[in-house]
């Protein structure tokens, strides 16, 4: 997408400040390494859903989220089976093929049946560092849940202070939340800007900027942020072309290809928001930053499935429909795009009863499954293309 | 290799376990009346919790065995077209749109039994009583805790429901071990704690008080049948085998849910008393025995007799297995009958599926040196990830150890996930592999 000021010339730095974003998002474990070159300090690769980055900040490394690699499975086919989601594959094969040995450390803290076994798959390939689970209860109504969310935490601090060597005090925690709280505040104006239809940024470029917070050291990433979010509401933001507005929902732990983005939007169709973990999911919740920083992440892990319910937690008192359909009108989106990546067992479970809230609410939507390799988008464009026409006409069809 | 006989002798399966057969029909056929007996109805999902219900003086439906005695009398259709109808993609845990699908079936015929006029076939599908209250206590896998999750959503949200929690048993701490070590400790204490919470919550929500006596009582009759039920594993190490990890699959159902009385006991020890009769008159289960083999994963519910002949006409005993060795009141001597919370949780926590692959590999290898295994069958199973995790690692930890593997790909509760061809030519293949290192060893 072509940024343009009120000159019509294009407005570089907008370009210049995604072109950075966007380069740490597709080769993220370059950056790691670029990074630990240039700090001489150690990191950490952590997984998705609900990992607290600001406890291994505080620790004095770099957390990174280990993304989903576009390279072919080749290696990890010898750790975990092809019925496997993308991510979990994706994972044991860079595992397997030596890519996270820039990592000093992995954890993870998340229930999935899926990742737990790339992550014991990981373990096997990964001989020489911690492979850390501090698994938080995926039941989120119990009280119990809460004291074993709390002990994991505590334990992973002091794991990681063995690990570098500095622990995480409670004055450090509290720069890292607010760091973090700022970075995530930034981000959210963006996607306000998008919403408000008063910044034109594809979905390709507003993932990679959520993409590369998840990578990125983030003092570096807030510094970049500061100067996108008013140069982009600087840009003239044109009018929304008269574009049919769109919702994206789903991939709950890692991001659906950007040609699938790339795909949707040239069926002339506008992403008017999302709930995926590379989107909105990512970046919706903050962690309080009075009191015990210890305490405050425990309960942003509660409070982030409030906010944007995940179908990988079990919660009797939210649900993730009622949120979608909520957030669907809230964006004015006249539809709904489901992305589901093939063998994710928990957005299996609930596709269910989020297609029956839309259809209760004559919400027209489409399921795509996508796939590590072989996403078929000359077909799928046709069914978008459907869609798109379903919605000009005002029918609901699924 | 041993070529199989054109008409093979068939294998000579327990009679002692028809008696459990029988056991099993009776509760369910119980079950099924129970809404004409005003019984109060908790379905649950994973952990044998039933002597917590049976001292609470509720009826219990594990929804998975339900799952499981559909699929093994091949009367899943109906329940997995339900489910299909409602929207659950093919890839999902099978086991669990099964029982999904018998939800939504039993919703329906709960709300309007005289309109439903349900097909002949899927009678049993939707008779089981809906549900008064709703209990997840699914260890390692995710889908089995959210399973539930969407069990009180088909019921409108409406029922009591409580959730225990399991962690992974990982091994962060250098002195973690099966059954060992602190983190194994203190999840064990975790997990009775919710267990006492589960009791207050079960006394809060039928205005009883729980019986702590009968539960001493529950348990003392499942530790007995527990022990008597290793002892006749262990009896397996004769070669021939006496019995078949076949037979061992007729009796994962009384174990795991039926309730902890005398006539438990009296099954287990018919079973032992049985084998015991076949090790002194050197009675074997397979008339020729060849090879000795081991099986991993979960069960395969609409095949169970299909793979075992298989194996039988190949002259192949499979002697022990993950599902039915390494679970199910396994470690009877962790449970203190006057104080068994504890010994429960540790249980619960020793689901085979809720190891860590290098435990989950350690113990494949003592169970193949105690059996004098020559080669492991990994099933992996398509809709169920918790029972493939750690099955590639598994299996390189036993050909490490001399010990040849085989996979075939199969699933717990939908059969079109089977391709003979590819099981037969690789049961060959391995066979072939046995036959060779034995010459080789001559
Ligand atoms: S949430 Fe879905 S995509 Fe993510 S690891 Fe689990 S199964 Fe895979
Ligand atoms: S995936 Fe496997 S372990 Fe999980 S609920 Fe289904 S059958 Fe049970």
């Amino acid at each position: 997408m072509i940024f343009e000021n009120a000159a019509g010339s294009v407005d570089a730095t907008v370009v210049r400040l995604l072109g950075t974003l966007s380069e740490a998002a597709a080769a993220p474990l370059e950056y790691v390494a670029r990074w630990k070159r240039r700090t001489g300090r150690k990191a950490v690769g952590v997984l998705p859903m609900n990992f607290p980055l600001e406890l291994v900040h505080a620790a004095g490394a770099l957390p990174s989220l280990v993304q989903e690699s576009s390279e072919a499975i080749t290696d990890g086919r010898s750790l975990i089976y092809e019925f496997y989601c993308a991510y979990s594959r994706s994972l044991a094969d860079q595992g397997a093929k030596g890519r996270l040995d820039v990592f000093d450390a992995i954890y993870a803290v998340d229930h999935c049946v899926a990742l737990l076994g790339a992550l014991d798959a990981l373990r096997f390939a990964i001989e020489d560092r911690p492979i850390h689970l501090a698994q938080f209860p995926a039941s989120m109504d119990e009280p119990a849940s809460r004291v074993a969310v709390r002990e994991r935490i505590a334990e992973m601090a002091a794991a990681l202070a063995a690990l570098t060597g500095t622990a995480p005090s409670a004055a450090a925690l509290a720069d890292s939340i607010a760091l973090y709280n700022r970075d995530r505040a930034l981000m959210r104006k963006v996607m306000d800007m998008r919403r408000a239809g008063t910044a034109r940024i594809s979905a390709r470029q507003m993932q990679a900027i959520v993409q590369s917070a998840m990578v990125m050291d983030v003092a570096e990433h807030i510094a970049i942020m500061e100067q996108l979010v008013p140069a982009l509401a600087q840009a003239a933001a044109g009018a929304p072309s008269g574009a049919v507005r769109l919702f994206l929902s789903g991939h709950y732990c890692h991001a659906p290809r950007p040609e699938v983005f790339d795909m949707i939007e040239s069926c002339g169709v506008s992403i008017a928001d999302d709930d995926l973990f590379t989107g909105y999911r990512f970046i919706a919740t903050d962690v309080d930053a009075t009191g015990d920083p210890l305490d405050a992440l425990t309960d942003w892990y509660f409070n982030r499935n409030v906010t944007v319910p995940c179908g990988t937690r079990a919660q009797k008192t939210v649900d993730g429909a009622d949120t979608l359909l909520t957030a669907i009108e809230a964006s004015g989106s006249q539809a709904a795009i489901i992305l589901l990546p093939k063998f994710c067992e928990p957005h299996m479970l609930y596709f269910p009863e989020i297609r029956k809230a839309l259809l209760a609410r004559d919400i027209p939507f489409l399921l795509i499954e996508t796939e590590h390799e072989g996403l078929a988008l000359e077909m799928l464009k046709t069914r978008v293309e459907a869609l798109v026409e379903t919605m000009k006409r005002g029918v609901a069809a699924h | 290799m041993n070529q199989p006989l054109q008409t093979p002798a068939p294998a000579n399966r327990l009679t002692s376990t028809r008696a459990g057969g029988k056991l099993v029909k009776d509760y369910w056929d119980n079950i099924f009346t129970a809404r004409e007996r005003g019984a109060t109805v908790v379905w649950y999902n994973g952990a044998a919790l039933n002597p917590i219900f049976q001292a609470m003086g509720i009826e219990w439906c594990h929804a998975e065995a339900f799952g499981a005695r559909l699929a093994a009398t091949h009367m899943e259709g109906p329940a997995q077209a339900m489910g299909e109808e409602y929207g659950y993609l093919r890839e999902l845990c099978s086991y669990a749109r099964t029982t999904l699908g018998c939800a939504v079936l039993t919703r329906r015929e709960a709300e309007n039994p005289a309109s439903t006029a349900v097909a002949d076939d899927m009678v049993l599908a939707s008779r089981l009583p809906a549900p008064d209250l709703i209990v997840n206590a699914y260890a390692g896998c995710s889908t089995g805790q959210q399973w539930d999750e969407i069990s009180y959503r088909i019921f409108d949200k409406s029922l009591p429901f409580f959730k225990v929690s399991y962690p992974l048993l990982w091994g962060n701490q250098p002195d973690f071990d099966y059954i060992k070590g602190e983190e194994w400790e203190a999840a064990a204490r975790y997990v009775a704690d919710q267990l006492r919470q589960l009791i207050a919550f079960l006394e809060h929500t039928t205005g009883r008080a729980f019986d702590w006596e009968k539960l001493r009582e529950a348990m003392h009759y499942i530790k007995i049948a527990g022990q008597l039920r290793m002892d006749a594993l262990d009896l397996c190490k004769a070669q021939p085998t006496p019995a078949t990890f076949w037979d061992w699959v007729a009796c994962i159902a009384p174990i795991n849910f039926l309730p902890g009385n005398q006539d438990l006991v009296d099954f287990f020890a018919g079973v032992k008393t049985e084998i015991e009769q076949r090790v002194a008159e050197g009675i074997p289960a397979l008339p020729r025995e060849r090879y000795r083999l081991a099986f991993d994963g979960i069960m395969n519910w609409n095949k169970v007799g299909w793979l075992a002949n298989k194996f039988a006409a190949n002259d192949a005993a499979v002697v022990c297995g993950r599902y039915t060795h390494t679970s199910f009141w396994h470690e009877p001597h962790l449970i203190d009958v006057e104080d068994p919370l504890l010994g429960m949780a540790k249980h619960y926590l020793l689901c085979p599926f809720n190891h860590n692959a290098k435990v989950l590999g350690q113990l494949l290898i003592k169970d193949c040196e105690k059996y004098n295994i020559d080669g492991v069958v990994f099933h992996s199973t398509r809709t169920c990830r918790s029972a493939s995790n750690g099955q590639m690692i598994m299996a390189k930890m036993a050909q490490k150890a001399g010990i040849q593997t085989m996979f075939f790909e199969g699933d717990v509760a939908d059969a079109s996930f089977y391709k003979d061809a590819i099981l037969d030519t690789r049961l060959e293949a391995m066979l072939e592999s046995i036959d060779v290192k034995a010459m080789a060893g001559r």
